[in-house]
């Protein structure tokens, strides 16, 4: 096909133009609320500010964030809470996502499909507050089912809260499960069907290793959304959370330092160092994460 | 037909929203020259209906032209937001000043316009202004409102189990084993869960404790160093407050502040110890009759120690254009009849003039008996607070864990000690 050129609406120029006029607006927003925003915080946390004044300090709040025993300790603490939270997370949602969207695929909802697509999803949009306070309400020993103090528990408390967290998102693996599942032809299964194979060996040996590279789109999600949690145990556990920190994750021990808890004030600078630490970790992560182990999770030509 | 004018509509919106998205206007307060409104920041939103119908109408009868608006913000937010607002110049008038580390941070960075020479003052004691007042001894705040914390007790189930007000702490341990004994009642409505730590703290060590460590001696010695706090009078306090487990509900390291509350308010527990504030929560329309007795004594004999913590105070923002208007207001504050208006409208908010205000709630004029004979002293953390690791969150942090896991109240007080240590200089000796 040849390229036309001058006076025409096609002109590669003109293209160009309304690509970009009609981007521009989305590029302002993105830039000026989520740009900008991460290059100012680790601008802030070069100072430190005295009554007011703030003084260019260079990367000693970080110095200080790794080296003062108590401040590394709580880092520390929180990662690892978060990395649970976040492995506790991912292997209960992964085989319930899974079978919830093979059941939805499967024959025997045949008619009711849409309604238990909706339902399942709903969780997703309420507010986290509700999820927490209703989930609070059912495992409290006085008004609830539960006689054991699940989230007053320091063996407990995490796992439970993560237990709340993925009854809340379920339904987003859920989805994405099932547009893969109903992505695959349809002839490749009647011929598994003619070849008299049953339900569960198509699933495994046909179904299963064509949705696979789901996983991993799903678990890096998973991992930044766990990492960016702050709602469900700030709303749950306040600021210093869980019995003896152990529901502490990297979102609440930024809160705290940078909002201040109890009669601490918080401390901008110092704060907006933690967030930039924990962006970065997310960040590395992930980079690491894609360059390592999605090359390999190739989805198959169909 | 290429268009020439949809590129250039399509700039001009863009640039228009990323504008509209940009701008920011803080009300000021408005009014014309005769009419000057002051904003009143807060963190009591529970109490803009009574200040709107009850007391302010009372100030502007008295003061025309002169308008108050009562801006509260919610309690955990309100350090934060109010901060944030001190430093962008966008924060009210009227500031309520919470006492302690947190208001002198605001004074020091000179935030709070100081009250020196202000005449209404005079009405009150040199101990009340100085929990509102800088380092260096200077008034910032008017002192408003002081809390206390006891135990309310639900008298018709101490009638019904034949139960006397307990006065020693023999006394109080043998009521709670009957209550526990009779089975039909919880004997303690308290919680322990983690987010609700605090309550363990306000109203359980700092509100029983002075009792073991005498009050101002215990607290003064901690500030200036002399005492520690592994000193057998500490934890003895911590043994007294471990010794409440057992009849405290079930799974109570999942009940919290508000489970508490309504168990005591549903009348299926007999004691709450909790604070002043609580009186409208636990009376009213809960249609119970409720007591309140004094923290229980080590032995028959002892001087009495009730907690009794300066909450409230109300200063001027150093930077509000209607320092005069806010002056009247303030003096008005300051004034006996304030006080009534205010002790009356919010029962267990208790004013800290020299002239006690006349209390209409029983309730309330009962807490007020309590303070007869007793000598006062505030919660324990006000200069020791902050800090890195922070006093109250770990000392919170620790008595989580020794009202629910088999924690020591000598490891409590180990550690609390060492967090101190770490960073409060008259400790570090």
């Amino acid at each position: 096909m040849r390229v036309r050129t001058s006076n025409s609406i096609h002109n590669a120029a003109t293209k160009y133009r309304y690509l970009m006029l009609f981007t521009l607006p989305a590029l302002i927003f993105y830039v000026v609320f989520a740009v900008y925003p991460l290059f100012a915080t680790f601008v802030i946390s070069l100072f430190q500010t005295t009554n007011g004044d703030g003084s260019f300090i260079g990367l000693d709040n970080y110095v200080y964030l790794f080296t003062d025993p108590t401040q590394s300790g709580h880092f520390w603490h929180a990662l690892l809470n978060n990395l649970e939270f976040f492995a506790i997370h991912l292997i209960v949602q992964l085989p319930i996502g899974l079978l919830l969207a093979a059941l939805i695929t499967s024959d025997a909802v045949r008619r009711l499909t849409g309604f238990y697509r909706t339902i399942l999803f709903i969780p997703a949009t309420l507010s986290v507050v509700i999820v927490g306070f209703i989930w609070r309400m059912i495992i409290s020993p006085l008004w609830g089912i539960i006689g054991f103090p699940l989230l007053g528990t320091e063996a407990t408390a995490l796992p439970t809260l993560s237990l709340m967290s993925i009854w809340q998102w379920i339904g987003i693996p859920m989805i994405f499960l099932y547009t893969a599942l109903i992505a695959i032809p349809k002839d490749i299964l009647e011929a598994a069907r003619v070849d008299g194979a049953s339900g569960m060996r198509t699933f495994w040996a046909i179904k299963f290793p064509l949705i696979r590279p789901q996983f991993g789109l799903i678990t890096i999600l998973t991992f930044i959304w766990t990492m960016n949690g702050f709602d469900l145990i700030y709303s749950l556990m306040g600021g210093a959370p869980g019995p003896n920190y152990s529901t502490d994750i990297l979102g609440t021990f930024f809160f705290r330092t940078f909002f201040g808890f109890n009669n601490v004030v918080g401390d901008t600078d110092y704060g907006a160092a933690v967030a930039t630490v924990i962006f970065l970790f997310i960040l590395i992560s992930t980079a690491g994460y894609f360059f390592v182990l999605q090359r390999r999770l190739k989805p198959h030509e169909l | 037909m290429k268009s020439r004018i949809a590129p250039v509509a399509i700039t001009v919106a863009a640039v228009m929203m990323a504008l509209a998205g940009c701008s920011g206007g803080s009300g000021d307060s408005g009014g014309g020259s005769d009419q000057v409104t002051l904003q009143f920041e807060s963190w009591r939103p529970e109490d803009a209906a009574i200040w709107n119908s009850k007391i302010i109408p009372v100030f502007e009868k008295d003061n025309p032209g002169i308008k108050v608006q009562f801006a509260p913000t919610k309690a955990t937010e309100y350090d934060a937001a109010l901060k944030t607002r001190l430093q962008g110049g966008t924060a009210g008038d009227l500031i309520t000043c919470r006492s302690g580390a947190l208001n002198r941070e605001n004074i020091e960075a000179g935030f709070i316009e100081p009250l020196k020479g202000f005449t209404g003052l005079s009405n009150f004691d040199d101990l009340s202004l100085s929990y509102w007042a800088s380092t260096n001894g200077d008034p910032y705040c008017v002192p408003v409102a002081s809390v206390m914390a006891a135990f309310f007790y639900n008298k018709d189930i101490f009638t019904e189990l034949n139960l006397s007000v307990p006065k020693t702490n023999a006394e109080y341990m043998s009521v709670l084993q009957a209550i526990k004994s009779n089975g039909k009642y919880v004997p303690l409505a308290f919680g322990a869960t983690p987010g609700d730590a605090w309550v363990l703290a306000y109203m359980g060590l700092y509100s029983e404790g002075p009792n073991y460590w005498h009050g101002e001696e215990g607290r003064q010695g901690l500030i200036d160093g002399s005492k520690k706090f592994t000193d057998p009078e500490f934890v003895q306090a911590l043994a007294a407050l471990k010794s409440w487990t057992p009849f405290m509900p079930d799974g109570r390291a999942s009940v919290t502040y508000s489970d508490a509350t309504q168990l005591f308010a549903l009348g299926k527990a007999a004691i709450f110890p909790s604070g002043s504030w609580d009186i409208s929560a636990v009376t009213g329309s809960t249609g119970l009759d409720v007591g309140v007795f004094a923290p229980p004594l080590p032995k028959a004999g002892d001087q009495l120690y009730v907690q009794s913590h300066p909450d409230m105070g109300i200063g001027i923002n150093a930077a509000s254009q209607h320092k005069k208007e806010a002056q009247v207001f303030l003096n008005w504050v300051a004034s006996p009849a304030f006080q009534t208006i205010y002790a009356n409208a919010l029962p267990g908010f208790f004013g800290m003039g020299k002239e006690p205000a006349k209390l209409d709630n029983p309730l309330a004029q009962a807490w007020a008996d309590l303070k007869v004979g007793a000598e006062l002293t505030p919660r324990v953390e006000d200069i020791l607070s902050g800090g890195n690791p922070d006093f109250e969150t770990t000392i919170e942090n620790s008595l989580q864990l020794m009202m629910t896991t088999d924690k020591s109240p000598e490891a409590v007080a180990d550690e609390t000690q060492k967090g101190l240590e770490n960073w409060y200089k008259p400790q570090m000796k």
